[in-house]
């Protein structure tokens, strides 16, 4: 037998809450072979990206492994010599970022960043390094690769900064990479390319990945293994393939359900009520830990931890009830609505904008613009899509819409009614018929106001002089159409998780029950349970309230389950448009496809062609 | 809000320097009853006697007297109410002529900014004390006129400082958010704005106040403050000077409590400082 990359044993990290220690990580264990891809599935709060900080470790303040050891080649990282763990650490285990561009030294080029990294590594010559340098970043497929040496990472692009850090961390021929979420924080499109890349070097180098993610689907595409992970608990764990087309734990099955497809037939969403427990919670919690949120818990979850059993070879998972996870299924139907109603609410015609850039005292400014032509129209009661890369000019076009950005040129007609002449009258006008709820809730809640000023905030603008007891009347009547209960009402922002603030600030817009609604990203930072919540909660709302919306997003399979048609934008103007169902099966822009090809497909079995193209 | 100001309520800073403060205004504010005599009451024939506790003291003058053979206490006890309607109404009129236009800067930005970020950068490039003394010898000597040069030159503090953070806090989407709900801008600053940059303005002021304690003293030791019938601590050391060799107390004596009146206010804007502001508070120090 071979010996093994990596293996936990019972690993456990500790977080000090209140002066006690609650285990962030309980009792780990996986085996990791040389050349192998182990997958860690779990929303945020899971205790995954803890597992790469303990390898690393790179614990947070407050946390510490507190026993279990994790074996790197028979050696355990957890007892090593702190020199003999540096020794390894960047060498023989490497590390891929989430955030390319802030892992890059912004005052130094790319080659000075590479040539020091080749040196540590113990390479002499500055000419080897340099050629090193230029065939590590070839290999990366990078073009012109001696040319970027002398470039700085703000030249360069999100995904070609996680190529060079890519590049940087296969260049020691490392034994095993920790990848966490290394395409979070680019632009969907560059996915594909970037998880073909690693998966390219890994197989040429022969190296165990680590390899983090909060996306199921693409664990399924690129992983051997794959670990579930569920408030600190690994609650399942087998090969890739197997977790995913017969899932055990009744969690794995729930976040597959909540998951909209981009292929499949149209269905609800199952949603999981409530949330992940957080560490402070998890103190006084016994028994299963997700048996609060398990649509099978029985009374004896509650009383123990369950045990890891094997449901077939090399398949376990920790559910006392496993036997019925099958049989938990989402409630049949189209969430998208039935018809539309014909006659246009919103028309934009010729919409234009463009930015003075630069422009210094002396120099005179690029006009750059950031909308080159938009027309489209909104029917009553209507769910259309604006998707696209960032950049592409979507949010502009959604600043424009609500009026916070003057247009360069064209027209938006709200019944008729031109909505670019700036008038104090059109602004009382549009605050009671077209709202924007904003894609960051952090930032879009003042954190001073309590939930039930910030819901009812319209009532007190202008000359309005809305009784504190009539706008407690109406939070009450929003907080229940968002689902939060009326306790809610005196919670401050701080005191709310991020779904329940993207609750508030939806509840925020729909005060003056607006005809349309701006949304731009506002499931893109939740997990995939919570954003399952909040797509359920607005086909309810569109159903009991009837609104129009243009939604933005980045997501192609959230876009086809909520909205009927959808209007593609790339470089500041709409490439494409069309009733989804139609636009999705047959693209015909560049760009629509390269969209559609970056979600990975729901069946493990299917092939997804970025992978399969690097094979070869 | 409230949370933050009870949290510094705690800080030991804080209720050290209201604490001083506190003695210090009381002082100023029944100076009357408190002090033993008339500041401008002279006996010539003590004068420039030492305090009570040194060799040839006397009880009816507890710090001694001045060269006109004024009661040095009841001086002082006087001219800490000089300094504390200095420091209270420049601080004021300085924080609200730099808030105002802070906030229409960092709002709105643009032209506007840029017209009142050079008036700043002008205004500051003159040398604060020079600009003050002109300032008086323009207006003439007088509590009022102290307070008006003080507050003429010192706006420009409070304006730049919190343009930044109204820069910072203007950049939130709940500021946009409640111009969607209908809010007028001055709505939207009232309400949304204003409240998130209060911290620091009130950290500000008290630091105003040392500095204005500061430029009243100058004022008045060079014979340009509140006018020779009003008692000013400056005024006395100015006094003192020439006598510095026969009697040391009457110049460290008002040294001394303008020193301690300054800390009190140094103390008191850095306790705020560290319980007010979210960031500082958030990474424990």
């Amino acid at each position: 037998m071979t010996m093994l990359a990596l293996q936990a044993k019972d690993l456990v990290v500790g977080a000090r809450i209140d002066g006690e220690m609650v285990p962030a990580i309980r009792a780990l264990s996986f085996d990791l072979e040389p050349g192998k891809i182990l997958g860690l599935v779990g929303e945020s709060g899971a205790g995954k990206s803890m597992v790469g900080r303990a390898i690393a470790q790179l614990l947070p303040a407050g946390f510490a492994i507190t026993s279990g050891s994790l074996l790197f080649e028979g050696e355990d990282l957890v007892r090593m010599a702190p020199g003999a763990r540096r020794a390894l650490l960047g060498r023989a285990i490497a590390f891929i970022p989430q955030a390319p561009m802030t892992s890059l030294n912004p005052v130094r080029t790319i080659g000075a960043q590479f040539d020091e990294h080749l040196a540590r590594l113990g390479e002499r010559s500055r000419g080897a390094r340099r050629d090193r340098a230029v065939a590590m970043l070839a290999a990366a497929r990078l073009p012109r690769a001696a040319e970027l040496l002398t470039q700085y990472p703000h030249q360069l692009s999100g995904g070609m900064c996680q190529r060079v850090l890519i590049a940087m961390a296969f260049s020691s021929n490392p034994r095993l990479v920790i990848a966490d979420e290394p395409t979070t924080a680019l632009d969907v499109t560059m996915h594909p390319p970037i998880l073909a890349l690693i998966a390219d070097m890994q197989r040429q180098h022969g190296t165990a990945v680590i390899f983090i993610t909060h996306d199921l689907r693409l664990a399924a595409q690129l992983c051997d293994q794959v670990t579930v992970m569920y408030a600190g608990r690994a609650v399942e764990s087998g090969p890739a393939r197997a977790v995913l087309s017969t899932p055990a734990h009744p969690y794995t099955r729930c976040l597959q359900l909540a998951n909209p497809s981009l292929r499949a037939e149209r269905r609800a969403l199952y949603v999981m009520p409530d949330q992940m427990p957080s560490l402070r919670q998890l103190k006084n919690l016994s028994g299963c830990h997700f048996a609060p949120r398990c649509p099978l818990a029985a009374e004896e979850c509650r009383r123990g931890e369950p045990p890891d059993t094997a449901v077939a070879a090399h398949h376990h998972v920790a559910c006392i009830r496993a036997a019925a996870t099958r049989t938990i299924a989402a409630v049949a139907g189209d969430s998208v609505a039935a018809k539309a109603s014909e006659r246009p609410l919103l028309q934009v015609e010729g919409l234009q904008k463009h930015y003075d850039v630069g422009g210094a005292l002396f120099a005179g400014a690029r006009n750059v613009a950031a909308v080159k032509q938009a027309t489209f129209s909104i029917a009553a009661n209507e769910f259309v899509a604006l998707v696209g890369e960032s950049g592409s000019g979507k949010s502009t076009i959604a600043k424009m819409l609500v009026g916070l950005e003057q247009p360069s040129a064209g027209k938006i007609l709200l019944d008729g009614e031109d909505l670019t002449e700036p008038s104090r009258r059109r602004r009382a006008r549009n605050a009671a018929s077209l709202q924007m709820v904003f894609q960051d809730p952090q930032s879009a809640l003042n954190p001073r106001r309590r939930v039930a000023s910030i819901v009812t905030q319209a009532m007190e603008a202008g000359s309005r002089h809305a009784s504190w007891d009539e706008r407690l009347a109406r939070t009450g009547e929003l907080l229940a159409e968002v689902g939060l209960s009326t306790d809610f009402a005196a919670r401050l922002p701080g005191q709310l998780s991020g779904g329940q603030r993207q609750r508030i600030n939806i509840a925020r817009a729909l005060c003056t029950l607006p005809k349309i609604l701006v949304a731009d990203e506002i499931v893109s930072g939740l997990d995939v349970s919570i954003q399952a919540q909040l797509l359920n909660l607005l086909a309810r709302l569109r159903a009991e309230l009837g609104f129009a919306m243009l939604f933005i997003s980045h997501d192609l399979s959230v876009v086809r389950h909520l909205c009927s048609r959808v209007l593609v934008m790339y470089g500041g103007e709409i490439v494409e448009a069309g009733a989804v169902e139609k636009v999705f099966a047959d693209p015909q822009h560049a760009h629509t496809r390269a969209l559609l090809s970056s979600v990975p497909p729901d069946e493990p079995e299917a092939a997804w062609p970025p992978l399969q193209g690097s094979a070869n | 809000m409230a949370s933050a100001l009870s949290r510094s309520l705690r800080s030991p800073r804080v209720l050290i320097a209201l604490g001083m403060i506190f003695c210090i205004g009381f002082c100023a504010a029944f100076a009357g009853w408190i002090a033993p005599h008339d500041p401008g009451d002279q006996n010539l024939l003590a004068i420039l006697q030492p305090p009570a506790w040194a060799d040839g003291g006397d009880l009816t003058y507890p710090l001694g007297t001045d060269s006109l053979g004024r009661c040095v206490l009841s001086r002082l006890i006087f001219g800490a109410r000089t300094a504390m309607l200095v420091a209270l109404f420049a601080s004021l009129g300085a924080m609200i002529i730099g808030t105002i236009l802070a906030h229409i800067s960092g709002y709105f930005g643009g032209a506007v900014d840029w017209l009142i970020g050079r008036l700043v950068d002008v205004w500051m490039s003159f040398p604060p004390v020079i600009l003050s003394l002109i300032l008086m010898v323009g207006l003439g000597v007088g509590l009022s006129k102290v307070i008006l040069a003080v507050v003429l030159v010192d706006w420009t503090r409070f304006c730049r400082v919190l343009r930044s953070e109204v820069l910072i806090v203007t950049r939130h989407d709940y500021v946009a958010a409640a111009r969607l709900l209908g809010f007028s801008h001055w709505q939207t600053i009232v309400r949304e704005v204003l409240p998130a940059t209060m911290p620091l303005l009130i950290t500000l002021i008290s630091l105003e106040m040392a500095i204005a304690v500061v430029v009243e003293a100058i004022l008045s030791f060079i014979g340009l403050g509140v006018g020779p019938n009003t008692p000013a601590w400056g005024q006395m050391i100015a006094d003192a000077r020439q006598y510095v060799y026969q009697s040391p107390w009457n110049l460290l004596l008002p040294i001394f409590a303008i020193f301690l009146t300054v800390t009190a206010f140094n103390l008191l804007g850095d306790g705020l400082r560290r319980t007010l502001d979210v960031r500082l508070a958030e990474t424990g120090r």
